[in-house]
Parts: structure tokens; C-alpha cells; sequence
């Protein structure tokens, strides 16, 4: 990561965090928060410097979608940021309107994509785990914070290690893809499916830890939740990228099993 | 900051060429072993095994060539470890004294024990084992009762009593945890360690203990008036708590820690292999993308070794998902084929999970308990 890169991930971070405050904006909200991703360069991060845009090389891409997973906005910046690389790869003059929907993608721009949200959802996980520690470091029961109960230690304790193992998932695939390699398609496949897991745990763990506050509309973590369970399933559903895995391993059999685990 | 996270992997060519020529050196060194006693992973002792690669240059790799180290890079020798343990290869005549007995005395020890016991070590000619747990003192390690009264002369006299010990009965050295002064309220303050020559040294008895597949793999060692020249200490006296924390990081970061069942996955895709059955591709797929996320981790763990970090809330991560995921590993088996465990099977499959099943349930005590594993993972992320 470079200087301006991380210049730039400060900046969208701070704007997302304004950005998610407001959790339905109306029409003319909706619009003028919009110019201000524009004017950031968002929509276009991911497209090349020829055609207009930023340019970001692909770790750096990724790590932009981390941030944005981060913050759960109204805002579709990872769908517009895609679909305007996406134009870009096609020779279309990508523009900055919001896109909520990908569609037509080719084999290889739903991997892309795909891996987009995997990265994407790590960012979620890691608001997920902060989220509940300071919860159950506010809130106290029995006459003590609940961060004090063993067990509330220990479920926070495995949700920290789901969420270290998505992201280690996440960075492996992102730089087999920046490598361009062919285990591009199985660290991806392996991303949706370790990260997808997490996403499961860490759920029902923060819900579990925050009570019935998580429950309720006004609480930011079922923002989160809610983002997840839908995203782990898109681009591709979990059990379809798992399905891919297995089928690659017991195409290759039984002596291939360690060869194929440390080329991964 | 709540986050923990794992550096890259260190992608290194002359690591990869290594692994090149261990897989071939195995695939001829271990032809005879049947699957079944490939299971036995890290208990597997053979001190012939042992020495063919002290003889490679293989044990005691990253140590300075002055104490028949080689001088290799981390990432070499966390290569020579998950070859061999992927193999099935008897790695348990090496494995305590290059994976933390070495690497303890290379911190700690003193010159002279250095140059005697290091080179050894290296070539595959000593085994060591842990003195740490006793009857009244498992997770409450600070609680040992084992001590060792310093005389006149300098010299040590030790009494007390090691349980579990983990091939005490064929080792050469035990380094010991025992109280040098104080008492159990002292807790971590007053403890040391002490490095025992097993086979010279009177007072010592060792009694098997028996397992539940009724193999004879750790013991109960216990000391009668046993007395210790003064070079006996290892480090620093009072320091023991700091220096065997130390070891611990090195006993819990490796990749046995979620290695250790691989051989029945190897059988049940030899099994599911030649079915098209969509919950078996599910499964394995599953099973699959934990193992080489555990080992990416396990390999960042590796990167933080080699830049002098403690990596212990990181090896505690990687150990309570290694042990979760092995566990979990003879259940999903048996979900998928029909076949009764059977340790006296003729058929691979059947043998290896009555084997992993019954090593099981062990992943998640030794080495740490799971509950030690997540209070140190709760620590860090600012909740005790
Ligand atoms: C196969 C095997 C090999 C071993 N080899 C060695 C060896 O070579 N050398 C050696 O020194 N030791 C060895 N051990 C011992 C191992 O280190 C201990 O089993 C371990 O430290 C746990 O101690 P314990 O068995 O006394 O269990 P206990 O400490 O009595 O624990 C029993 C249960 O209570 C839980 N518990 C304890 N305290 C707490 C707490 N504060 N909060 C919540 N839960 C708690 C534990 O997690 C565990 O689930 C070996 C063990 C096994 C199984």
C-alpha cells in the first residue's frame, strides 16, 4: 500500500462514518451524499488512470472494499465501484451513478466479483467483533460489566478467531488473484466458504451478546447481521463455492490431498 | 484495537525446493507404513527416523551453526515440519527437543550446557521431555509443588512429582518446572527451570501410564531426593514463569496443532473420491478451505517467529480453531460413510477413524487446555 492509497482509505473511511449516521436519508440527502462519494473518486477507484479513474492496483482495490465493509451504508459503492471497473475491462466509458445491481457478468468478473464480497464481509466481521466488545463492556448485569462472565469472554474469544481466520481467507485470495495465477479461483473459492462460515458464527454470537437491543431496527448491528446473511450469497452462494472446492479435491484423490493443500 | 491479525505467508523459493527434496526423501524413507500407523502423527517414535534427518540437516535448522544448527530460515524449517507431519513420518524422537527444548536452551541455556546438548539435539540423538504438570497443578500451572532446595555447595535436591509426561521413559533430558522457593501463593514469583539428564542422575522413577487405546505414551516421573549439580538450572533462578511462557509459545504455534488427523482425511477422499454425491463434495470442500486457512495462519504465526514477535494470542487462535476443526474431522467422517470404526480393520478407512476418534478428544487439553486457550485470546482483545 502506497502513501496515497492510504490517504485515500483515511478519507473514504472518515466519509463512510459520516455517511452511515444518517440511516435513510431522504431523495435530496440521498443525492447530495452521493456527489460527495463522487467527488471522492469512489466510483471509479477501481478503474485504470487512463480511463479516469484512480487506479488502484489490486491489493489496494481490495483493501477499499475492506473499508467499506467496515461501514454499512445506504450507499452501493462496492456495486458501482465494480460495475464501473467492470465497463472499463469492456471498453464502455464507465460513469458515477449509482449502480445497485450487477448483471451479465462473465465467468470471470463474477469471480471478481465474488471475491469483492468476501473481502467485503471481513470488513463487516471486524465491526461485528468491535462492536460487541465495547458492548459487553458497557453493559452490566449481575452488578458487573458482562465482559466479566468466563462465558461471555469465551463465545467473544472464538467470534475474534472466526474473524482472524475470515480475514486471513480474505488476504490469501486477494493475493493469489493480484498474482494472477490459476489458484486464483480455489483461494477465492476457499475465501467464500471460511469467510461465509464466519459470517454464520459471528452473527449469532453478536446477536446472542447484545440481547434484544441487536433486535431492534435502531441498533446499528443489524445493519451488519442483515448485510451478511445477504451477501454471503450472492456472486455465487456459499454452498455453491464449497461445492467447487470439493469437487476439485476428489477429482484429484486421495494422494493429490496434501500437494493440493500447500499449493493452494 | 480488537482486531487481530495475521501477516502474509513468506512465499520463499529455496523453501519451496526444500520441500521438493523432503517429499522425496520420505516417500522412500517411510514406504512401509500403513496408513494406520501414519495416524499416529506425532507420537509415531523412532529415534533411527530421527538421526536420517539430523543427518539431512533437518533438526535444529534455524539454530547458529556454532551449536549444529544450519543457519535456515523459519519458513525451511516450518517446511521439514508439515512434510513430515503430512507424511505420517515417526517424528516424536525430535519433536520436544527441536520444537521447544532447543530453542529454550539456545535462549537460556548456558554456554556449557549449549555446546553440549544443542549439537545432539541436531543430529537426532536426544530426546527430551516436559516437566511441567503434576497430580494437583494442570491449568494452574503456578500451582506445581515440585521443588528443588538449593545446598551448601551450590547443588540442588529435588522432590515432587510429574504427571503426563510424554516420553519420560525413552527420554535423555526433561526440563522441569519446579518451585526453588516460596510457596504455591507465590505463584509465578519463585519458580525455575531445570535441565535433567534423565539417565544419569539417581532418585528418578518412572511409572507408565496407559492410554485409553491402551498405548504407553506418557508417564508419572517422580523425584526422591534427587540431587542436581548446580549447572542444573536453565536461566535465570526465580525466572522459571517467564521463560517457560516463552516455551509454551513454542510448543503451541506449530502446524501439529492442526495437522495431526490429516491422515483420515486422506482416507475419506480416498473413500468419497469415486462418488458424485454432492454431500461429500460439500463436506470435503468444507474441510478443505478450513485445513489451508488454518495453514495460512499457522504459517503467519511462522512469520512472526522469525521477526522476534511473541506470537501467543495468535498460536492460541490457530490451536483452539486446529483443535476444533480436528475434532469435528471423525464425526463428519462417520456422517458420510457407512463403515463401523475399527481399530483392527483391514480396510484404511475404518482403522484410521477409530484411531482419530479416540486421539481426539486429547487435541484440546494438551498443550493448553481450549478454556486456558480462549482466556489468553479474551485477554488480548481487552476483556480480563
Ligand atoms: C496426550 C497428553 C499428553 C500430555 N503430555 C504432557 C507432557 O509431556 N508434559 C506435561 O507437563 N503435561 C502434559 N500433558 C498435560 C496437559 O498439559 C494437561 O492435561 C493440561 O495442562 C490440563 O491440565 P489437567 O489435565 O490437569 O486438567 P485441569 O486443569 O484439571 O482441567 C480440567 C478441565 O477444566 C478446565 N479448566 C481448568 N481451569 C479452568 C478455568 N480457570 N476456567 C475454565 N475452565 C478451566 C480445563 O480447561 C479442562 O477442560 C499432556 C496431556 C495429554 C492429554
Amino acid at each position: 500500500m502506497d502513501d496515497i492509497s492510504s490517504l485515500l482509505f483515511d478519507a473514504a473511511e472518515r466519509l463512510l462514518i459520516d455517511l452511515s449516521a444518517e440511516s435513510a436519508p431522504d431523495e435530496t440527502q440521498y443525492l447530495l451524499n452521493w456527489r460527495k462519494i463522487e467527488e471522492m473518486g469512489l466510483p471509479l477507484a477501481l478503474v485504470d488512470t487512463e480511463r479516469g479513474g484512480i487506479g488502484l492496483e489490486p491489493r489496494d482495490a481490495f483493501e477499499l472494499i475492506r473499508v467499506c465493509g467496515r461501514h454499512v451504508t445506504p450507499f452501493p459503492i462496492v456495486e458501482t465501484m465494480l460495475s464501473n471497473r467492470f465497463a472499463a475491462d469492456a471498453g464502455t466509458k464507465p460513469n458515477c451513478d449509482a449502480v445497485s445491481e450487477l448483471r451479465d457478468l462473465s465467468e470471470r468478473q463474477r469471480e471478481f466479483a465474488a471475491l469483492g464480497r468476501a473481502v467485503q464481509m471481513t470488513g463487516a466481521l471486524e465491526t461485528i467483533l468491535s462492536m460487541t466488545v465495547e458492548h459487553v463492556q458497557d453493559r452490566c448485569q449481575f452488578g458487573r460489566p458482562l465482559a466479566k462472565f468466563q462465558v461471555i469472554q469465551h463465545s467473544l474469544a472464538r467470534l475474534a478467531g472466526e474473524v482472524a481466520a475470515a480475514a486471513a481467507a480474505g488476504d490469501h485470495a486477494v493475493s493469489k488473484l493480484a498474482e494472477g495465477g490459476d489458484a486464483s479461483l480455489m483461494a477465492t473459492a476457499i475465501a467464500r466458504t471460511r469467510i461465509g462460515e464466519a459470517c454464520s458464527m459471528a452473527a449469532s454470537t453478536a446477536h446472542q451478546m447484545h440481547g434484544a437491543i441487536g433486535y431492534a431496527r435502531e441498533h446499528r448491528l443489524q445493519l451488519y447481521t442483515t448485510a451478511l446473511w445477504k451477501w454471503r450469497d450472492e456472486f455465487g452462494s456459499q454452498a455453491s463455492w464449497t461445492r467447487l472446492i470439493g469437487r476439485m479435491v476428489l477429482a484429484k484423490g486421495r494422494d493429490s490431498l496434501w500437494p493440493m493443500v500447500t499449493a493452494a | 484495537m480488537t482486531r487481530i491479525t495475521f501477516p502474509a505467508p513468506v512465499e520463499s523459493e529455496v523453501a519451496e525446493k526444500l520441500r521438493a527434496e523432503v517429499r522425496a526423501f520420505l516417500v522412500a524413507a517411510i514406504a512401509d507404513r500403513a496408513p494406520l500407523v501414519r495416524a499416529e502423527s506425532w507420537n509415531g517414535f523412532d529415534r533411527k527416523f530421527s538421526r536420517a534427518l539430523g543427518r539431512r540437516g533437518w533438526l535444529g535448522m534455524t539454530w547458529p551453526k556454532e551449536y549444529g544448527g544450519h543457519e535456515r530460515s523459519a519458513f525451511e524449517r516450518y517446511v521439514v515440519v508439515e512434510e513430515t507431519l503430512a507424511a505420517g513420518a515417526p517424528v516424536a524422537a525430535h519433536w520436544i527437543a527441536d520444537r521447544q527444548s532447543g530453542p529454550t536452551l539456545l535462549r537460556y541455556g548456558s554456554e556449557s550446557q549449549k555446546r553440549e546438548i544443542l549439537p545432539r539435539i541436531a543430529a537426532g540423538e536426544c530426546v527430551f521431555c516436559i516437566g511441567m504438570s503434576e497430580p494437583d497443578a494442570g491449568s494452574d500451572l503456578a500451582s506445581i509443588r515440585t521443588r528443588a532446595e538449593r545446598q551448601g555447595d551450590g547443588s540442588w535436591v529435588l522432590n515432587g512429582t510429574k504427571l503426563w509426561t510424554t516420553y519420560a521413559h525413552e527420554a535423555d533430558y526433561m526440563i522441569l518446572l519446579c518451585r526453588t522457593s516460596g510457596d504455591t501463593s507465590d505463584r509465578h514469583n519463585g519458580v525455575s527451570q531445570l535441565l535433567i539428564d534423565l539417565k544419569k542422575v539417581s532418585g528418578i522413577s518412572i511409572r507408565p501410564i496407559f492410554d485409553l487405546m491402551d498405548q504407553h505414551h506418557f508417564n508419572e516421573v517422580h523425584f526422591e531426593d534427587v540431587k542436581l549439580p548446580d549447572s542444573a538450572l536453565l536461566g535465570e533462578e526465580g525466572q522459571g514463569w517467564k521463560q517457560v511462557m516463552g516455551e509454551l509459545a513454542y510448543e503451541r504455534s506449530g502446524p501439529e496443532r492442526f495437522l495431526s488427523s490429516i491422515q483420515l482425511l486422506i482416507e475419506l477422499v480416498g473413500v468419497l473420491q469415486s462418488r458424485e454425491c454432492t454431500a461429500a463434495q460439500t463436506a470435503i470442500g468444507r474441510l478443505f478451505a478450513h485445513l489451508v486457512t488454518l495453514r495460512h495462519m499457522s504459517r503467519g504465526v511462522a512469520a512472526l517467529l522469525e521477526a522476534g514477535e511473541n506470537p501467543a494470542t495468535h498460536a492460541a487462535i490457530v490451536k483452539d480453531l486446529g483443535a476444533s476443526f480436528e475434532q469435528e474431522l471423525p464425526e463428519i467422517a462417520r456422517g458420510l460413510v457407512d463403515e463401523a470404526p475399527d481399530i483392527h480393520a483391514k480396510n484404511d478407512f475404518a482403522a484410521v477413524l477409530a484411531y482419530t476418534m479416540m486421539a481426539a478428544p486429547a487435541f484440546s487439553l494438551r498443550g493448553g487446555t481450549r478454556e486456558i486457550l480462549r482466556g489468553i485470546i479474551a485477554r488480548q482483545i481487552g476483556l480480563r
